[in-house]
């Protein structure tokens, strides 16, 4: 309860605050933090927002047209195919994906298609096809296959659970205050995701919001990875101690003769 | 129970991966082998990420071997010297070892190598061990007896330089072919996640003659120490190391053992073999069925850098 009247205050504050532009956008998430422990399984932050219209703007009329996209730490991803070489099916031709996000959630009011024309979905990163996929320079794939492998790359993340596009997910509220739910699956990388929030209507950009969310392990899990790549002779010599002794200890219960 | 891995990154069901390591300890029981062969394969397919999987069994090796070592240390039946030996081979082995498997991750070739390092080994000794262990069997059918190894028998190996005594295993051989073979498992173990006892124990009778009581504890003990290094390479070298997952892997492993080795007890010797013959064949085809039939999915992606990499 005390996290839903926070959100209603900052809700608030947002409101306060001076509007330059005719339509604005308030947003504010359930949580600015997603902390992973063991017993993590994947969760699901929720996306408060309000359209708010200053007093001298006349209703327009149409209805809005809302984005809301969560974006993790940028990754190079390397794409690989199979190919046949010796009787033996083995990974060939590659195209590498230079900093494209590690995690991409689209929520809409709409199929992404039918919210603008391309060159704002392709500047806002608005839709999977929208996304900014640069490849390294020294690429052995002939221009005529590249689209294979984009195909593939965003399949691939999709089935993974880290890509994903849900049309029409978007629930208004009242007229003007909407809700959304962003599933994070088990598997999210951990970093500083951005969540960007776009107000749209009749193809044009009235508004855009951006937000911070820091997916963080905890605990036991912090302090492990921490170990591991921080102090990973420690660690290595910790890990071998641990199993000397589990195995010394089991040869000592279990004792025979 | 669902624990999420702090190396791995994904959440794993604990009860699954502990019947895992139960279900190999009792064949390692069983057979006086690591598993590490079966393990690797089995985290693989199970989806935890092949260099977790491949640096996390070397240090499940390193628990299982130190449970049996102890049985043998007591039997007074371990060559140190050997041993020793064995392991300085063994350490510099798994040190290239860690350095080629940077190498072929980073160039994306790591699962083929893998893949084709399976086939050919188990492929290889599981086809010796059938061989060996039906004539074994025929053999005692046929009631023949089986020749006993003289004292005085040599081969090429015999002839080396640079000689030394080893006055356990009652040998008065060079160190060299010792080191190599040190070097050789130390290297495949720690690119494969394997320990390599399936592979040591009969070189170390039909290359070197050292006497079969002997053998495996010794085996063992170097088996111990070569993949405890293996395990403090990969965790400077490639982090893949999950303590969470060797830990639970290892529990269900030594206690898997026990019921292995009591069952082991009432089986013949050639009759292990030939089963374990076949389980390594097995494991092999699995490899080869992998690299042969046309895929599911031609693509694959793999992160090079940044977040989660």
């Amino acid at each position: 309860m005390i996290g839903r009247s926070a959100l209603l205050l900052a809700l608030a504050l947002c409101l306060l605050g001076s509007q330059t532009r005719a339509e604005d956008l308030v947003t504010a998430l359930s949580s600015d933090e997603v902390s992973i422990q063991s017993n993590f399984t994947g969760t699901e932050i929720v996306i408060f927002g309000q359209i708010s219209r200053d007093l001298n703007t006349i209703a327009r009329p149409g209805v809005y047209d809302l984005v809301i996209t969560v974006e993790g730490p940028s990754q190079d991803i390397t794409t690989r195919r199979k190919g046949r070489f010796l009787g033996v099916w083995v990974n060939r031709e590659y195209e590498t994906f230079q900093g494209v996000p590690s995690f991409y959630a689209l929520a809409s009011t709409r199929s992404v298609g039918e919210l603008g024309d391309r060159e704002l979905l392709d500047e806002h990163a608005i839709g999977l096809h929208h996304l900014n996929l640069a490849v390294s320079g020294h690429s052995g794939v002939p221009l005529s296959e590249r689209d294979d492998f984009r195909n593939a790359f965003l399949r691939l993340r999709q089935q993974q659970g880290l890509y994903s596009e849900r049309p029409q997910s978007i629930e208004f509220l009242t007229e003007t205050m909407f809700r959304t739910k962003v599933p994070l699956p088990a598997n999210i990388p951990v970093g500083q995701y951005k969540v960007k929030s776009y107000l749209l209507q009749d193809g044009g950009l009235l508004s855009a919001k951006e937000s911070d969310l820091t997916v963080a392990k905890s605990g036991f899990e912090q302090v492990t990875y921490n170990l591991a790549n921080n102090y990973s002779l420690i660690y290595g010599l910790l890990a071998v101690t641990l199993a000397i002794f589990t195995g010394w200890l089991a040869g000592v219960i279990f004792r025979k003769d | 129970m669902q624990v999420y891995l702090p190396i791995a990154e994904i959440p794993v069901n604990m009860f699954v991966i502990f019947g895992m390591g139960g279900a190999v300890g009792f064949l390692s029981g069983l057979f006086g082998i690591g598993g590490g062969f079966l393990l690797t394969p089995l985290l693989i397919f199970s989806g935890i990420p092949p260099a977790v999987s491949v640096a996390t069994v070397t240090t499940q090796v390193v628990a299982s071997s130190a449970s049996a070592v102890v049985t043998y240390w007591r039997r007074k039946a371990i060559d140190l010297k050997l041993a020793t030996m064995l392991l300085i081979g063994g350490v510099l082995g798994s040190l290239l070892g860690v350095i080629l498997f940077d190498v072929l991750q980073s160039v994306g070739q790591l699962d083929l190598v893998i893949s084709l390092a399976y086939v050919t080994f188990l492929g290889a000794i599981g086809s010796l061990m059938l061989i060996e262990s039906v004539r074994a069997i025929r053999r005692r059918k046929s009631g023949a007896r089986v020749a006993a190894r003289r004292p005085g028998q040599h081969n090429w190996i015999h002839g080396l330089p640079f000689k030394m005594r080893f006055r356990q295993s009652k040998l008065y051989v060079s160190v060299l072919p010792i080191l190599a073979l040190g070097g050789i498992i130390g290297f495949l173990g720690t690119v494969l996640g394997i320990g390599g006892g399936f592979m040591m124990v009969p070189a170390l009778i039909y290359l070197l003659r050292v006497p079969t009581n002997i053998v495996i504890g010794t085996s063992l003990l170097q088996i111990m120490f070569t993949m405890a290094a293996a395990t403090i390479f990969h965790s400077i070298g490639t982090q893949t190391v999950d303590i969470v997952l060797a830990l639970t892997l290892m529990i269900g492993g030594v206690i898997g053992a026990q019921f292995g080795a009591r069952m082991g007890q009432n089986l013949r010797g050639d009759q292990l073999r030939l089963l374990l013959a076949l389980l390594v064949l097995l494991v092999g085809m699995r490899f080869a069925v992998d690299l042969l039939l046309t895929p599911e999915d031609f693509y694959s992606i793999a992160i090079m850098k940044g977040a989660g990499a």
